[in-house]
């Protein structure tokens, strides 16, 4: 028999994987956006942030709701305590699509330094980390959060790369300063997107298994 | 070298201890109140407990939680041994209180009730005054001071928080007062006499949720001067006021631990079942 608080946490469970979909979907998008110097999908992009943030809100409720009406205890008090933080990181993540699709805006009528490589390439690990990481969350798969964690290295490595380069442009050719600087810092958000989903990937082990794996290195 | 080497190792010791603490790990305790060992109890050839090994800490709150017929009554009944009063029962293993068995020869039954107070599902308190109600234990005892007993009855129902309510119809029949008031007048009466222990079964699952939670204040409140074991069917009581919990389970005792480690990640799939409600 499946219980009410089942059927609650089953649709919670739905709900932020949606919005999952909605943060990987902004990401790629604003790199996508990047890449073409789309300006219509990059402001597609800001105005999907709403959506997400109204989600976050929505969700919290939902959590405090199940939290004060069904009094959950172990694996489904933890899985809420996995999602109700989450929920944080993704909107974040959203914050920082924006961030990136706003840059696409600025270089409205411009051409970039150089075909972009490394930044779709950062793209894509993070939104496979973050696909690692709700797969953990649905499917209990302890080493899928794990794989999550362990992809974020390499994230860092390639904005360490992404730096290094357009610091050598700035240095060659200061008028490429204003777009080298604005490719760091959507490098940093792709960096910072990463983080957010090893947050995420350390809430799935704690619903998991109950372990706080955070701060141990 | 070797005053260095112990030194360092004292400092390694104090430093494991304090992480454990921090971490929550159940470090072995200096102050057990209550202990039971390979405890088994019989009703006549049915058997309802079987080895159960459990500590409880001074001024601390034990749970004792489980489904209907799992032995937690059982167990908190043996504790006063007023499963005696059942014919044809049956205990093995032993029952320390203060690391003194309860169940060596000669020992003195009377003067071990009035050690472990007992508070009921059903408040039960004598048909007489408020007063007589709390008076009536110290004068039982030997106690003929007529302002020790008022000094005595004063305090134990300003403990019970139950003074306000009652101080000007201290000679009405305790029977006047509500539900609630009455059983904080049966905790107030097993308090005056100052019992080790208070043994409580589903002490406010009769009451409505105001009286329940000045009874699970007052039990947080008691915990400061003595050490109480609570048999509950509600878990979030348990979570509230319980400081470890014990999970029962047809006689034996599943899992014990502290209380926000048996809500939040309980060892055994058993307990976690129980506690979500998956079975029960």
């Amino acid at each position: 028999m499946t219980t009410h608080l089942e059927l609650e946490l089953q649709d919670l469970t739905r709900k932020i994987m949606e919005m999952a979909d909605v943060a990987i979907e902004s990401v790629e998008e604003s790199v996508e956006s990047l890449k073409n110097i789309d300006v219509k999908l990059a402001e597609r992009v800001i105005q999907k942030d709403s959506v997400l943030d109204k989600l976050e809100i929505h969700i919290d409720e939902e959590c405090s709701r199940i939290l004060v009406t069904k009094q959950p205890a172990a694996a489904d008090l933890r899985l809420i305590i996995a999602i109700l933080k989450s929920n944080t990181d993704l909107e974040r993540i959203g914050d920082l699509a924006t961030n990136i699709a706003r840059e696409t805006i600025r270089l409205e009528g411009k051409s970039l330094l150089k075909p972009l490589i490394d930044i779709p390439r950062m793209a894509e690990l993070c939104v496979s980390m973050i696909k690692m990481a709700f797969r953990a969350i649905l499917e209990r798969d302890i080493d899928a959060a794990k794989s999550c964690i362990s992809i974020d290295k390499q994230v860092d490595e390639l904005n360490m790369q992404i730096n290094r380069e357009l610091f050598a442009f700035m240095m060659e050719k200061p008028t490429t300063m204003t777009q080298a600087f604005g490719l760091i810092m959507v490098a940093k958000a792709l960096e910072r997107i990463g983080d957010h989903a090893t947050n995420i990937a350390e809430r799935a082990v704690y619903f998991i298994e109950g372990q706080d794996i955070r701060h141990q290195e | 070298m070797i005053l260095i080497v112990t030194i360092v190792s004292k400092e390694y010791l104090v430093n494991l201890i304090r992480i454990a603490k921090l971490r929550g790990i159940f470090v072995a305790q200096q102050n057990i109140k209550l202990r039971a060992e390979k405890l088994s109890f019989y009703y006549g050839p049915a058997q309802a407990l079987y080895d159960i090994d459990l500590e409880v800490e001074s001024n601390s709150v034990m749970a004792l939680i489980g489904p209907s017929g799992c032995g937690k009554s059982t167990f908190l009944r043996c504790i006063n041994r007023m499963n005696d009063i059942i014919p044809n029962v049956r205990a093995e293993g032993d029952l320390k209180i203060d690391d003194e068995s309860i169940f060596k020869p000669n020992f003195d039954v009377t003067q071990l009730r009035r050690n472990v107070g007992m508070v009921f599902q059903k408040s039960n308190p004598f048909p007489k005054s408020i007063f007589e109600n709390i008076a009536y234990g110290l004068k039982i005892n030997g106690v003929r001071d007529r302002y020790h007993i008022e000094k005595t009855v004063e305090e134990s129902l300003k403990r019970t928080a139950l003074w306000d309510e009652v101080k000007d119809r201290l000679d009405d029949s305790a029977m006047s007062l509500s539900g609630g008031q009455q059983q904080r007048l049966c905790i107030a009466r097993t308090i005056a006499v100052e019992p080790k222990i208070i043994l409580m079964d589903e002490p406010a699952s009769a009451l409505d949720p105001i009286s329940t939670q000045k009874i699970e204040e007052l039990i947080l409140d008691l915990k400061k001067n003595y050490t109480i074991v609570i048999v509950t069917h509600n878990m979030q009581q348990a979570a509230r006021v319980s400081d470890y919990t014990a999970f029962f389970f047809m006689g034996k005792l599943i899992e014990v631990n502290k209380t926000e480690v048996i809500f939040t990640k309980p060892e055994k799939q058993m307990t976690e079942n129980y506690i979500t409600g998956k079975f029960g």
